[in-house]
């Protein structure tokens, strides 16, 4: 909050008037006054405000008539009425024109700056809003920020979300690990009707089905062992906003049933509980996985899937994205770079051929992987092919003297980096099991270079 | 303007009205302390006349302050002290006001004698802690305004850092929360305005 809040006070008693101006000065704001309503509508076409307080009883034009102009010239700016002890029903029918809030003169300090604080935080968020309405907008121009977008394919992607954002329908976003779904969650949300509600996220495939279960519905003390206090569920704290689920499609089918039942009703039970709680959230969903095979082969319930399939956004894998991994790669590096407080004048001819080659099977989470760890081992002011000899691994010349255990090594990492360093999910991607591919780690002695 | 204020570094904590001393002195010690500006006790003078708001028994602050003002030119800062309770007409109470750089303040003690949750200083629960905290409580309170409103009156406004005396506070305890210090931007702002 660097710009001082400009605010405009309306009244005709100059009391009144001055010494709310003087105190709002001393708190830092720009005050500017005036004596009656006319003057005050006068100024507030001519200046910016960011505020008007404006007295209820005034000769000449009242304060409800000031309120209605404004609203019609400048719906923007909030107002908020000033009124007399007695005539709470004059405030109570500015709440209704539009008025953001009213004051009892004389009132305490601390309830008028509560009333300021709480327009400014709105106004923040507002702007904040517009901020990335605005980054959105560029990125789908000229690619700029995490949504970097130069393709044709991830600019048709940035449009949709702009399309799906305002409706309140619940949207899959499917596309390989690794692609950004959660980024593209968290800008459907800042663009919705909700984008003031609270985001929260669950991931369903990192969890077992009890933990799943609660961590979602919440629970009652003395539900389960160890469940000592009650605990909100994901489904509550989402209320009035966003409910990502994130890997729907690793929720087990019982729980798929019961889901369903709180998207239709919009009510459920926390474990343990009687008490029907109620919700009201939007749903956005995202998987790596073939859902609708899934659906064919019984492994996925298909009212479900059509409920949260309502609209898709899919996000295509970066090998697909032309031109896309060369603007990524430069804003990464310029963001690592920064970071760690060293300069870095993007690549070599000779790394950038390395990047653009490579197949990225981990996506933009990988290149990501590959540039923090070229960034920090990087000792000259460009990145290329000393920081990028991993990549060089899959041109074919460099493939030959591999040995198999090499090779292994080699392709654990990979799957390891693609994978963001999870576990769970590197042994997925691999078709092994958790303690196999940690016992392969071990003797590999590979470990997260960062 | 015709005296540079620089060959008068000085600050004058005027009482208003009757006010205990050992009040005066307490502020007068606070402003030289840590604000390093020579302070004066001067006479005590009478409440404006005009300040006294006769349906609501309070004092409004601006008259006092325009009273305050004159002759200040050969200072630095004038602060007045009162035990009556401050107002503005659109405010319930203050317990301070100043004009931003406009050299003067005027400080209340009316307010600041009660614990945090409103049970006056000096009853069976107060006194359940100790009584010689007390009145040492209260002039931590009246200190932290008087430094508060002081730096008002040399062309401050507030600040963000919550633990600095220019963070807003109303409420005691929010005020019993700040410490007896500027943060080191404020303390930069005073020391250039100096
Ligand atoms: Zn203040
Ligand atoms: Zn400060």
């Amino acid at each position: 909050m660097s710009e001082p809040l400009r605010v405009l006070v309306i009244d005709d008693e100059e009391a009144m008037r001055e010494s709310l101006a003087a105190w709002l000065r001393k708190e830092g704001y720009r005050v500017s006054v005036a004596a009656d309503g006319a003057d005050g509508l006068a100024q507030l076409s001519a200046g910016a405000f960011d505020l008007l307080l404006v007295d209820m009883k005034m000769p000449g034009m009242d304060g409800m008539t000031v309120l209605e102009r404004t609203r019609e010239v400048r719906p923007d700016i909030p107002v908020v009425m000033i009124t007399a002890y007695g005539s709470i029903e004059n405030a109570v029918t500015a709440m209704k024109k539009g008025a953001r809030d009213y004051l009892l003169k004389p009132f305490d300090p601390e309830q008028m700056l509560l009333v300021i604080e709480r327009i400014v935080g709105h106004q923040e968020l507002v702007r904040e809003n517009e901020a990335l309405r605005e980054r959105l907008r560029q990125s789908a121009r000229d690619g700029v920020g995490d949504l970097v977008a130069g393709s044709e394919a991830m600019v048709d992607v940035l449009e949709l979300i702009q399309d799906v954002a305002p409706t309140d329908a619940a949207v899959l976003i499917t596309g390989e690990t690794g692609t950004g779904k959660e980024l593209v969650a968290r800008a459907i949300h800042a663009l919705s009707s909700c984008a003031y509600g609270p985001f929260v996220v669950i991931n369903c495939g990192s969890q077992s089905e009890t933990l799943l279960e609660s961590a979602l519905f919440g629970h009652e003390r003395g539900a389960f062992t160890g469940a000592v206090s009650t605990q909100r569920g994901r489904l509550e704290m989402a209320h009035g906003g966003t409910l990502f689920l994130d890997e729907v499609g690793e929720i087990p089918s019982k729980m798929q049933t019961d889901l369903l039942r709180v998207l239709e009703d919009r009510e459920f039970t926390r474990v343990g509980g009687v008490k029907p709680l109620q919700s009201d959230f939007r749903l956005i969903c995202a998987t790596h996985r073939d859902l609708p095979a899934r659906v064919k082969s019984g492994a996925f319930r298909a009212d479900f899937f059509y409920r949260i399939n309502v609209l898709e956004v899919r996000l295509p894998p970066l090998r697909d994205r032309e031109g896309d991994v060369e603007l990524l790669a430069g804003y990464f590096v310029e963001q690592i770079a920064r970071k760690l407080g060293k300069t870095i004048q993007g690549f070599t001819s000779e790394g950038l051929r390395l990047l653009c080659g490579y197949s990225w099977p981990g996506n933009v989470r990988e290149l990501r992987n590959v540039l923090e760890r070229a960034v920090v081992i990087c000792r000259a002011d460009q990145i290329g092919a000393r920081e990028l000899t991993f990549l060089a691994s899959e041109e074919p010349d460099a493939m030959v003297p591999m040995t198999l255990r090499e090779a292994e090594n080699s392709h654990i990492r990979r799957a390891l980096d693609a994978a963001d360093w999870n576990i769970t999910h590197a042994a997925r991607a691999l078709g092994i099991d958790r303690v196999t591919l940690s016992r392969k780690i071990k003797r590999h002695d590979l470990s997260r270079t960062k | 303007m015709s005296v540079d204020p620089d060959t008068s570094p000085l600050a004058e904590v005027v009482p208003l009205g009757r006010v205990p001393p050992v009040a005066c002195a307490v502020v007068a010690a606070n402003l030289q302390a840590v604000l390093g500006l020579p302070t004066q006790v001067v006479a005590a003078r009478q409440m404006p006349p005009r300040a006294h708001l006769r349906a609501r028994d309070q004092y409004d602050a601006a008259p006092i302050l325009s009273a305050l003002r004159s002759e200040v030119e050969s200072i630095r800062v004038r602060v007045g002290v009162t035990a009556l309770d401050l107002c503005l007409p659109i405010l319930t109470f203050v317990y301070g006001e100043a004009l931003v750089g406009g050299r003067v303040a005027v400080i209340s003690s009316a307010r600041l004698a009660a614990w945090p949750h409103g049970t006056a200083v000096g009853t069976a629960a107060g006194t359940a802690a100790g009584t010689a905290e007390e009145p040492g409580l209260l002039y931590e309170r009246l200190a932290k305004v008087a430094l508060h409103e002081t730096a008002h009156a040399l062309g401050l406004t507030h600040c963000q850092d919550h633990g600095c005396l220019m963070a807003f506070s109303v409420g005691l305890e929010k005020l019993d929360s700040i410490h007896l210090v500027f943060c080191p931007a404020c303390e930069h702002k005073l020391v250039v305005g100096r």
